[in-house]
């Protein structure tokens, strides 16, 4: 951990497909992602952002399309052991998704323990950074019911960073914060980007957090990537949906 | 707009359903004892649940069979005065030992450490933290469900055991306390020992073995399977001990079959 090198992989999506019954939420979704880039994903409620999430780290598999990360087809990376991956994903949920009944260094610590091959000292110095680097040294041995939302979102976002990934995927990661700590949130994903050059792809509602972090913005509209562009070429776009949520935030952002 | 299906519509849709889940069930248990060598590195796990069933059964299954042991002596010299009561001693051990110990403290079991299960693994399917374990590479299967279908099958038999010794002394206490009961406390043992064998006894481990992971791994799979939020949690803690119940006195009277001789 805590090395500084940059190491983010390529993600490409091409043709991705997925149908929930009646319902086709993704319908030909194409994305290619450079390494290290960070890559923020806007679009409304319903149009497939997490599920697109879910494709791409392998929790669920498109009905159609190609996922190719770092090089490796999805399906052929998922299906090698744990300790051959040549790259690590990982994935912080919108809810946190802490398990309940471990302390947050148990949480932090949990990947390394199961596959890592880091003595018990090395593990307990990874986790005691990756929460340093979160601003929550010296909450190890508290319980996840114990901690507020914004912490809770903080140990995942350390749980995440203490296998060094090579791709980070967010699923609304200031959701159901207040301003002071999605700037916070915010922050802290632009220190990982600085310090570490991980590929990071960001689902979210909030566009000044998209505009100010990411190197390039893709709308999902109706299951399809209606845009993909610059936060500067975003501004000037002329598609519907891209209009209607910059006006939104513009709103937002006066207080009307 | 599609048509609501009719009554043959609802109940062909109910049989699918109770198919899907006998076959999730399935896959989970063949899954889960596919694992099971891995206990050893996972003792730690396994040892926790061990506790944990312990210490959710032990002093309620101690309460149960001693009543449970005490109503049986009462009842059956109700039943037996123009007999002989020297039958008290083979009607309690025979009932404990065969059917009431394991039946009991599987009913016990699935309604107190399987409602927990389900409910626990229902809320961490709801809340992601099932799918958060599968970014890590760590198989649910063997992190949550192999270690709580281990220390179910492992306790299940031990509290059975468990549960004949109390019911059986609970009984003694009766036939030495109850003016009605005539005879003598160590009669009722001698009877029981000449009538109950060690087949009975054996019997009644096996029935603990199949309870528990009756037990452990209907639950599990509910829970794994449970949608929404809370409401969906609490259908499923509920349906999960339904279904245990039922499935253990399917194979109750599966194995009472198999054992007639």
């Amino acid at each position: 951990m805590a090395d500084t090198t940059q190491h983010g992989v390529a993600v490409e999506l091409s043709g991705i497909r997925k149908r929930y019954t009646d319902h086709e939420v993704l319908r030909g979704v194409d994305l290619n992602i450079e390494p290290g880039k960070l890559v923020a994903i806007l679009g409304q409620s319903g149009t497939g952002k997490s599920v697109l999430l879910r494709q791409i780290i392998g929790l669920e598999r498109p009905d159609a399309g190609r996922i190719v990360v770092g090089g490796v087809e999805l399906e052929r990376y998922l299906a090698m052991p744990p300790g051959q991956k040549p790259f690590r994903m990982a994935m912080v949920f919108q809810n946190a998704a802490l398990l309940a009944s471990l302390t947050v260094a148990e949480n932090v610590s949990l990947r390394l323990r199961e596959h890592g091959h880091q003595n018990s000292g090395e593990i307990t110095e990874i986790t005691r950074r990756a929460l340093e680097q979160v601003e929550l040294a010296g909450t190890e041995n508290k319980l996840p019911s114990e901690l507020s939302g914004g912490m809770r979102k903080r140990v995942a976002i350390a749980r995440a960073l203490a296998v060094d990934p090579e791709l980070i995927l967010y699923d609304e990661p200031t959701a159901d914060l207040d301003p002071i700590l999605t700037e916070e949130i915010g922050r802290l994903i632009g220190r990982i980007r600085e310090a570490r050059g991980s590929t990071q792809i960001i689902v979210t509602h909030n566009l000044p957090l998209a505009r100010t972090l990411a190197s390039r913005i893709a709308v999902l509209d109706q299951g399809r990537i209606a845009e993909y562009s610059t936060p500067e070429e975003l501004g000037r776009s002329s598609n519907p949906l891209t209009r209607e949520f910059l006006r939104a935030a513009t709103l937002e952002m006066r207080g009307d | 707009m599609a048509r609501e299906p009719g009554p043959l519509g609802r109940l062909g849709a109910h049989v699918l359903e109770v198919l899907q889940i006998l076959g999730e069930a399935t896959q989970l248990f063949v899954a889960t004892v596919r694992l099971t060598p891995l206990a050893v590195v996972d003792r730690g796990r396994v040892a926790a649940q061990l506790v944990r069933v312990g210490t959710e059964t032990l002093w309620i299954g101690a309460l149960l069979s001693l009543f449970v042991g005490m109503v049986l002596v009462v009842q059956a010299a109700g039943q037996v005065k123009n007999v002989s009561q020297e039958v008290l001693g083979p009607i309690v051990g025979l009932s404990m030992t065969k059917e009431l110990g394991p039946v009991m403290m599987a009913f016990l079991l699935a309604g107190r450490a399987g409602s927990a299960m389900a409910a626990e693994l229902g809320s961490m399917t709801v809340y992601d933290e099932i799918n958060a374990l599968r970014t890590m590479d760590i198989d649910p299967v063997r992190f949550l469900v192999m270690p709580r279908f281990l220390a179910a099958t492992l306790a299940l038999p031990v509290l059975v055991l468990y549960s004949d010794f109390i019911g059986v002394w609970g009984g003694a206490l009766v036939v030495a306390i109850d003016p009605v009961i005539t005879i003598p406390v160590r009669s009722y043992f001698d009877r029981m020992l000449e009538w109950v064998k060690f087949g009975d006894f054996l019997t009644g481990l096996f029935k603990g073995v199949i309870f528990g992971m009756i037990a452990s791994i209907v639950p599990c799979t509910f829970g794994l399977r449970t949608k929404g939020g809370t409401e969906g949690i609490a259908s499923s803690t509920t349906a999960a001990v339904v279904w245990s119940f039922i499935l253990i006195l399917v194979f109750d009277f599966v194995i009472v079959r198999m054992t007639l001789r």
